[in-house]
């Protein structure tokens, strides 16, 4: 598992009241969320630990670099209904002729798209049981982070920094863990990597 | 110092100082002046180079579909019907609906795009794709998050479909230049599909808002919206 806490260093992210900033909250979610997978048996990398700014292309390598790896980049937003969270998977693009046998790192997501759905369905459906006024289903958007990450990779993205008490968004810590580390763990028997002779369910995420 | 040289030195000082009393007030003038001119930035400057799109008062006024944020249905687009005068010219029709949609809607809290954001550029490649070249403002002013970016561009993406059927993709450039991403997450170094004939672009399926659902006082309220162009 590599989880990605956005943003850090000199990129805040998103500012909301309170002085409340994406890069620092998302830091106490990617801890909790670390926690919650290791229980579940799953190894985990973070792309950063600290206030530092990884590239998109550095934070992609950690998962890339991992054969059998499940890549979550973790945000949270400044709009949209506070106390729910959305999960995103790339959408669709042309697959161009590729003669090598190689990923292209800058289509790296396009041949685990079908993988990254179903991860981003079962997370998804883990969020909308805790959140209410979270989408039933995952939803597509072109985020950067994905597209050059080669494996299952999803954003969730959590609402928001806009709240009016901290409070507010470090209560959703344990339930967001909690729902990510399920989702994955759902997941993990439909993990089949793309081309492998594997059976369901023999690969290790 | 005898007197004389006295007199003559305190009478040159005198005439000095009234001088410079007299000039003050002209120099101050010179220095605000020269201040505005410096404080004007390269954008500016290119906005004012810019041809203006010339007045389309004499086209007919044509319904024209503007997709703008839904106020009933959280994250998603709602489709508004505005009366505008549109040109037959496809590079100035995406110019008039990209100001209007950037002009925004009557109701602030529908804004998809920031109200500093300008439009500074739009082409069409021969291959059918658009090239719309927006301000910085589009980056710095957008409230950071995918699920917002992503509103931002689908709401551009949908409103060149339903009025500029010659775009079939669509490139977004930030003052000339290609960028990462919008504001740290939507991925702005790739194409958008915007025709269902384009198979070459990243092909968007962000949620509309279904049509009961639309606050039907929002539509006849955006109708009124003013001007075509904003400058």
């Amino acid at each position: 598992m590599v989880l990605d806490p956005a943003h850090g260093g000199t990129d805040e992210g998103a500012h909301g009241t309170e002085g409340i900033a994406e890069s620092n909250e998302v830091l106490q979610f990617a801890a909790a969320t670390r926690k919650a997978l290791e229980a579940q048996g799953f190894q985990v990398i973070m792309t950063r630990e600290a206030n530092d700014n990884p590239s998109f292309d550095d934070r992609s390598a950690r998962a890339n670099a991992q054969r059998g790896s499940v890549f979550i980049t973790l945000h949270i937003a400044s709009t949209g209904l506070p106390g729910t969270a959305r999960v995103y998977v790339e959408p669709e693009a042309p697959v161009p002729p590729n003669i090598t046998g190689l990923i292209l790192w800058d289509q790296a997501q396009l041949p685990f798209l079908n993988l990254s759905r179903k991860l981003g369905d079962q997370v998804q459906q883990e969020l909308a049981k805790r959140f209410k006024g979270s989408p039933d289903t995952m939803q597509t958007a072109p985020v950067r982070q994905l597209r050059t990450t080669a494996a299952p990779a999803i954003a969730v993205e959590i609402s928001s920094v806009s709240v009016q008490n901290r409070s507010d968004l470090e209560s959703m810590v344990p339930g967001v863990a909690d729902a990510i580390a399920r989702g994955v763990a759902a997941f993990r028997p439909l993990y089949v990597l793309p081309g492998s002779p594997m059976p369901e369910g023999s690969a290790h995420p | 110092m005898s007197v004389k040289w006295r007199v003559w030195l305190s009478g040159a000082l005198l005439a000095a100082v009234i001088a410079a009393a007299l000039y003050f007030p002209a120099l101050r003038r010179q220095v605000n002046k020269a201040k505005d001119i410096t404080e004007k930035t390269a954008e500016q400057a290119r906005r004012e180079l810019l041809p203006v799109a010339p007045p389309t008062s004499g086209e007919p006024k044509v319904k024209v579909k503007m997709f703008w944020g839904s106020r009933s249905q959280e994250g998603a687009l709602n489709p508004v019907i505005v009366e505008l005068p549109l040109s037959s010219d496809p590079v100035l029709r995406a110019k008039q609906v990209l100001n209007t949609l950037l002009a925004g809607p009557v109701d602030a809290e529908s804004r998809t795009l920031p109200p500093d954001a300008a439009l500074l550029a739009f082409y069409i490649l021969p291959d059918g794709t658009g090239v719309a070249d927006f301000s910085d403002e589009l980056r710095t002013s957008i409230p950071s998050g995918i699920q917002s970016e992503q509103l931002a561009v689908e709401s551009i993406v949908r409103t060149l479909e339903a009025n500029v059927p010659q775009v079939l993709r669509l490139k977004i450039l930030i003052h000339g230049q290609e960028v990462d991403t919008l504001a740290g997450h939507v991925d702005l170094t790739q194409a958008f599909s915007v025709s269902s004939k384009d198979a070459s672009g990243v092909k968007l399926e962000y949620p509309s808002a279904p049509r009961s659902l639309l606050p039907a006082p929002i539509e006849k309220a955006v109708e009124k919206v003013r001007g075509v162009t904003r400058r």
